[in-house]
């Protein structure tokens, strides 16, 4: 369960998608994908606006792996159970729209792709996942594809786009999740990060933003003994 | 989720890969210097006795139409936890259960190499038997000496045992909870021994560990869709 503003919310899972900006995609030299990409992360990450993201001990303390990245992504609620949807009515099964941060351990990432190995532990450690500050309801946001979204670290501005630069759209994206999965109603799905991603340290202060939806803020901490 | 007279309610499914020499040598990946781990998430989740479903986009798609079977000890976790220790690990365990960590191979393989995330060819819907029942921790005093089978149509597949698990369950909590909190009712999935093959519609999957029990799962092939 997790309160967003006014919202509980109660998530069975969090679906992310990867490589869905093109100026991202460019930046990590990563190649086009021809269909959407997405890897889990799991509800141990989950805080909300003014929590702190923790930044994890062995991490910090690791010079092969004390890379932590901000990504802001858009994110949207899952309104009911579906399975197999389509596009075209896909909008029936949306709650609202949301800010996510992807916060993720790059070089850990790094390292473990380049060994084949999954995207999880880099991914799910807990407060990597920021969400709020409120739900925005679909019919405040009639056309999600046209939102500018912004990240400031400390103040400055470090990725700043629009989300008519993703590479597939939402109804896209929910008729191919929910062709793999049952979707529930809660389930959170986050729909990739546009370029400008960088890292953050102890101290830091993210503010990240998307029209329309609002501003969470989050200070880094490091994690205690 | 209902498990026999126990309820148990999960909001994160772990697995852990390669962890079984004689599985690693079959799939000739590298042996894993620390456990690897992967999502499932809890839409994959049947019982006893329930159909696995054999998805058909997947079936009329001869770059995908293979899914295996993996046999697992899993072990179902007690209450909220970070940073156990090994010496303490049981104390953190509400007991054990058999898992079968159904796959779309064809569709992991590609994505590996891909460098892509494992997660889709994981978690179709009914990629998850569990069961038939939770085995309380001091019902089994050595969860590493368990002879772990499974079996299509009634021939035998998968035949090994706990002993051959590379990372023993309490270096796996260990393990995972430096990176993750975990919850009352999380599934660790333990990974599987050699013998990993496919399953077809109309295919009957026994899977049984010592002192545990045995959990069936018929396979069947997804109607069309509506």
């Amino acid at each position: 369960m997790v309160k967003i503003g006014n919202i509980e919310i109660n998530p069975t899972k969090i679906i992310c998608l990867g490589r869905n900006y093109l100026d991202h995609i460019q930046e990590t030299n990563a190649p086009i994908p021809t269909e959407p990409v997405f890897f889990v992360k799991t509800l141990n990450t989950l805080v909300t606006d003014n929590q702190p993201i923790i930044y994890p001990k062995i991490l910090f303390e690791n010079e092969n792996l004390n890379r932590v990245d901000y990504e802001v992504e858009l994110a949207f609620i899952i309104f009911q159970t579906c399975k197999n949807i389509k596009a075209r009515s896909a909008f029936d099964y949306i709650q609202g729209y949301t800010i996510f941060l992807d916060i993720t351990a790059r070089n850990m990432q790094k390292n473990d792709r380049n060994i084949h190995l999954p995207w999880y532990r880099s991914k799910n450690f807990d407060t990597f996942g920021p969400i709020g500050p409120r739900i925005a309801p679909c019919s405040e946001i009639e056309n999600p594809d046209d939102l500018v979204i912004q990240l400031k670290v400390n103040g400055v501005v470090k990725q700043l786009s629009n989300t008519k630069h993703m590479l597939f759209k939402i109804p896209v994206v929910l008729e191919y999740i929910s062709s793999f999965i049952t979707l529930k109603r809660g389930d959170i799905i986050a729909t990739g990060t546009p370029s400008g991603i960088g890292s953050i340290i102890p101290g830091d202060v993210i503010e990240a933003s998307i029209e329309k939806i609002g501003k969470i803020t989050h200070e880094v901490i490091l994690e205690e003994d | 989720m209902k498990f026999g007279d126990k309820d148990i309610n999960p909001s994160k499914i772990i697995c852990v890969g390669t962890n079984y020499m004689d599985h690693i040598e079959e799939t000739k990946l590298d042996i894993p210097k620390e456990p690897v781990l992967f999502p499932k998430t809890p839409n994959c989740l049947i019982f006893d006795k329930d159909p696995i479903i054999y998805p058909k986009w997947l079936y009329n798609n001869r770059k995908y139409n293979r899914i295996d079977y993996e046999a697992e000890l899993a072990f179902i976790v007690k209450e909220k936890c970070k940073y156990v220790s090994q010496d303490n690990a049981y104390e953190h365990i509400l007991g054990y259960t058999v898992f079968n960590d159904v796959t779309a191979r064809k569709m992991q393989a590609k994505d590996i190499v891909s460098k892509l995330p494992w997660f889709r060819s994981k978690s179709f819907d009914t990629f998850g038997p569990i069961g038939p029942v939770i085995k309380e921790v001091n019902e089994i005093k050595d969860p590493h000496n368990l002879n772990i089978e499974l079996r299509v149509n009634g021939e035998v597949k998968q035949s090994s045992n706990t002993k051959h698990l590379l990372f023993k369950v309490p270096e796996l909590l260990e393990y995972i909870s430096k990176f993750f909190t975990l919850e009352p009712g999380d599934i660790i999935a333990t990974g599987t021994p050699a013998g990993i093959g496919p399953i077809h519609p109309g295919d009957l999957i026994e899977t049984s560990i010592e002192k545990i029990g045995t959990l069936t799962n018929k396979v069947i092939l997804e109607e069309e869709v509506n």
